[in-house]
């Protein structure tokens, strides 16, 4: 650890960061796994200065480690998975959010078949019985795949209008899919499947923020 | 009848009105192969139940005489409770959607039925495992709550309903969308007595190629289930042997499904798949298709049916595409005695991975400082992200080609397998076993084409159907009249094009 805060006392100022801002870097990484502080930036949305002190202080604590790197990652020690399960438990249940997540949670493993099957359809075409890379040379192929995914989209949206109406938080998610969509439309194909902000990573991350702060198990 | 078409040799119409499976049933009457008696609910019928809602007028009238029928060939009763007859209903359209359809089995089995079929076969939980996945399968397939009436008839027309019902399912809707496949065909609905896979010990269950699909040589390939139905082996939930175990444990079902594979390859001219369940040793065949194969498979396929004077060489570069010809050279693990495969799974990304095993994502990072990694899973989520950046190949134990390891794996162009059921992890030690062997560091190579994980460093190849593509490239050119040096692709295209004006001779 290079800059071990000077004060525990320090852990959660109120006039300088969000009160709940150490609960949301703890839990970004409960839901991505290892990650920068850039990347954790564009999942929770905080600063990447407050996200560092943040951080920080939760590595004083023993809830997260640091691996050197270029950039340096950030990871859950093991106490960190159990604080997290504690805290994200403890602010669902204050919110009275359980039944409301646990009904939009069954929403989305619906849709969540779907959104496989159209990666896979992005990622692999069938031709002559077989099955070949899309090397997105066919636009009319590529457009009709990206059409399905704006349709998955708004019915994906209003599962998540219904989550960060639980809990705000949630609200992340709408914003990201949202942007991967328009990118990959825009012509950064990476953003369908591939890049670390895709609408399957993302898709991903809010699958296991839904078992993470449900307590359920995959 | 109007809705409703009896399965023989004699069923005439085209895929268009029975779906293709039917044709395929139909083809094994004809061959006089065993395949269940049954009959095969129209796509009209299915267009009419998506227009108005319901079924349409006289299907209920119309499936009482054909069940009727099938009491009478099979000297049943359907839901009665003595001599039950249980029923399938499965899904089959003109176009072919995996994966996509409802399947339902064991319809029928009413308490009073499930009640008969035990003091019939004596063996009350094999009775009632039977009535349980009836249960399961038809709540899984019908959206509305209701429980499962206590009715055969009810449950044999909500079953129809919940297979054509899955034809608009949105999986379906979203595949037929991407592959600009239209909305309007519907599936038929094939209604036929059960065979029992988990009728005994002499039953099973299983899916058969003639041929290997993975290098084209000529010895039967697959998976055989003893003991179990067929949705398991589909599914993967239970732990499936190869084919070849079928010859040991039952030799007479054994023989018998390898003249049945032969005669069907007689009739396609071609490598075929067959779906097949035997009950207390008797082998019934329930689906089959030709066998679709590619890549180097194809090449082998084709030039060794010009060998036994199935097909001409004309026909054999026809059924080479230019995509099968990009396949050839994919690298795969050489078919060998001597290689210890450890578990086979469904290979997710094309390619070979050779490296030391870790089971976390923490330990690949760490490993892979110093030496390439087989990162081996139960199935992955975002946590384990950075270890299959760091790792070279990938493995789990669960899921199918649409799952998270396989979209991430292709996404990096890794090689990857999954659904290897045959892992076994140990969550207290988060150590993995297979074959008897502990994996941690051990050195695996991993085909992401076959779906094999290996022990060690066997035999790589890239030239798999090298001799066989040599031949067929000669016939080529001998087509095509242009010997010069060209790539492949091009020597191919240009028989191709001398074969195009000739028509399908």
């Amino acid at each position: 650890m290079n800059n071990p805060p000077e004060e525990e006392a320090n852990m959660y100022t109120p006039e300088t960061r969000t009160p709940d801002a150490a609960l949301l870097a703890l839990h970004a990484l409960r839901c991505v796994g290892a990650a920068s502080t850039a990347r954790l930036h564009g999942v929770t949305g905080l600063d990447e200065s407050d996200l560092a002190s943040e951080l920080i202080d939760l590595g004083a604590a023993g809830l997260v480690t640091r691996f050197p790197g270029e950039p340096p990652c950030w990871a859950l020690t093991d106490a960190g998975r159990v604080a997290d399960a504690e805290r994200i438990a403890h602010e669902l249940d204050s919110a009275g959010a359980r039944g409301a997540v646990e009904a939009a949670f069954g929403r989305f493993l619906v849709l969540n078949p779907e959104l496989l099957d159209l990666c896979r359809a992005w990622q692999l075409r069938d031709v002559d019985g077989g099955v070949s890379a899309n090397d997105h040379r066919d636009p009319a192929y590529d457009a009709r795949v990206l059409d399905r995914f704006a349709d998955l989209d708004r019915r994906a949206a209003s599962v998540c209008t219904e989550l960060s109406a639980a809990l705000p938080r949630f609200g992340r998610y709408r914003l990201r899919l949202a942007d991967a969509l328009d990118r990959a439309a825009a012509g950064e194909l990476e953003y369908v499947t591939d890049d670390l902000a895709s609408y399957h990573t993302v898709w991903a991350e809010l699958h296991e923020d839904l078992l993470a702060t449900l307590g359920k198990q995959r | 009848m109007r809705w409703i078409r009896a399965l023989s040799a004699e069923t005439g119409e085209g895929a268009d009105t029975l779906g293709g499976k039917a044709l395929g049933l139909a083809l094994l009457h004809r061959l006089g192969l065993r395949t269940p008696a049954g009959f095969v609910v129209t796509t009209d019928a299915c267009r009419a139940f998506l227009r108005d809602g319901r079924l349409p007028d006289g299907l209920h009238d119309e499936l009482a005489a054909a069940v009727a029928g099938l009491e009478r060939a099979t000297g049943r009763a359907f839901g009665g409770p003595r001599q039950p007859l249980a029923v399938s209903v499965r899904s089959g359209a003109s176009v072919s959607m995996p994966g996509m359809m409802s399947t339902i089995l064991n319809l029928g089995l009413t308490t009073g039925a499930t009640a008969g079929l035990a003091a019939e076969t004596g063996d009350p939980a094999f009775a009632e495992d039977s009535r349980q996945r009836l249960l399961s399968s038809l709540a899984a397939a019908t959206t509305d709550d209701g429980s499962v009436p206590d009715d055969a008839n009810r449950q044999l027309e909500l079953a129809i309903e919940a297979v054509f019902s899955s034809w608009d399912a949105p999986r379906a809707r979203a595949y037929r969308a991407v592959h600009d496949l239209p909305h309007d065909l519907g599936t038929a609905a094939i209604v036929q007595p059960m065979v029992f896979g988990n009728r005994d010990d002499h039953s099973g269950t299983g899916v058969a190629f003639s041929r290997d699909p993975n290098t084209g040589e000529n010895a039967p390939y697959g998976e055989v289930l003893f003991g179990h139905q067929g949705e398991d082996v589909v599914s993967g939930a239970s732990m499936t042997r190869p084919l070849c175990a079928l010859a040991h444990r039952e030799p007479v079902v054994w023989t018998e499904l390898r003249d049945a594979l032969s005669r069907i390859e007689g009739h396609y001219r071609d490598a075929c798949y067959v779906e097949f369940t035997y009950q207390s040793g008797e082998l019934w065949l329930l689906q089959v298709r030709p066998g679709r194969f590619v890549g180097a498979a194809a090449v082998r396929l084709a030039t060794e049916l010009v060998d036994e004077r199935a097909i001409g060489r004309d026909e054999a570069l026809r059924r080479v595409s230019a995509e099968h010809l990009k396949h050839v050279r994919t690298p795969r693990i050489a078919s060998s005695e001597e290689t210890r495969v450890l578990a086979r799974g469904v290979g997710a990304c094309p390619g070979v991975a050779v490296g030391r095993v870790a089971t976390t994502p923490e330990r690949a990072v760490r490993m892979a400082r110093d030496t390439p990694v087989v990162l081996v899973r139960p199935e992955t989520s975002p946590h384990d992200m950075h270890g299959l950046v760091a790792a070279a190949g990938i493995v789990t134990a669960r899921g199918g080609p649409a799952s998270h390891a396989a979209v991430v794996a292709r996404a990096m162009g890794k090689p990857a397998v999954v659904g290897a059921a045959e892992l076994a992890f140990d969550s207290d030690t988060g150590t993995v076993t297979a074959d008897g062997l502990s994996l941690d560091d051990a050195l695996v190579t991993i085909d992401g084409t076959s779906g094999e994980v290996a022990l060690g460093r066997p035999r790589v190849v890239a030239d798999q159907a090298g001799g066989h593509l040599h031949r067929l490239l000669v016939w080529a050119d001998d087509i095509s009249g242009d010997h010069s040096e060209r790539s492949d692709s091009q020597r191919l295209a240009a028989a191709h094009a001398a074969l195009a004006p000739r028509g399908d001779t």
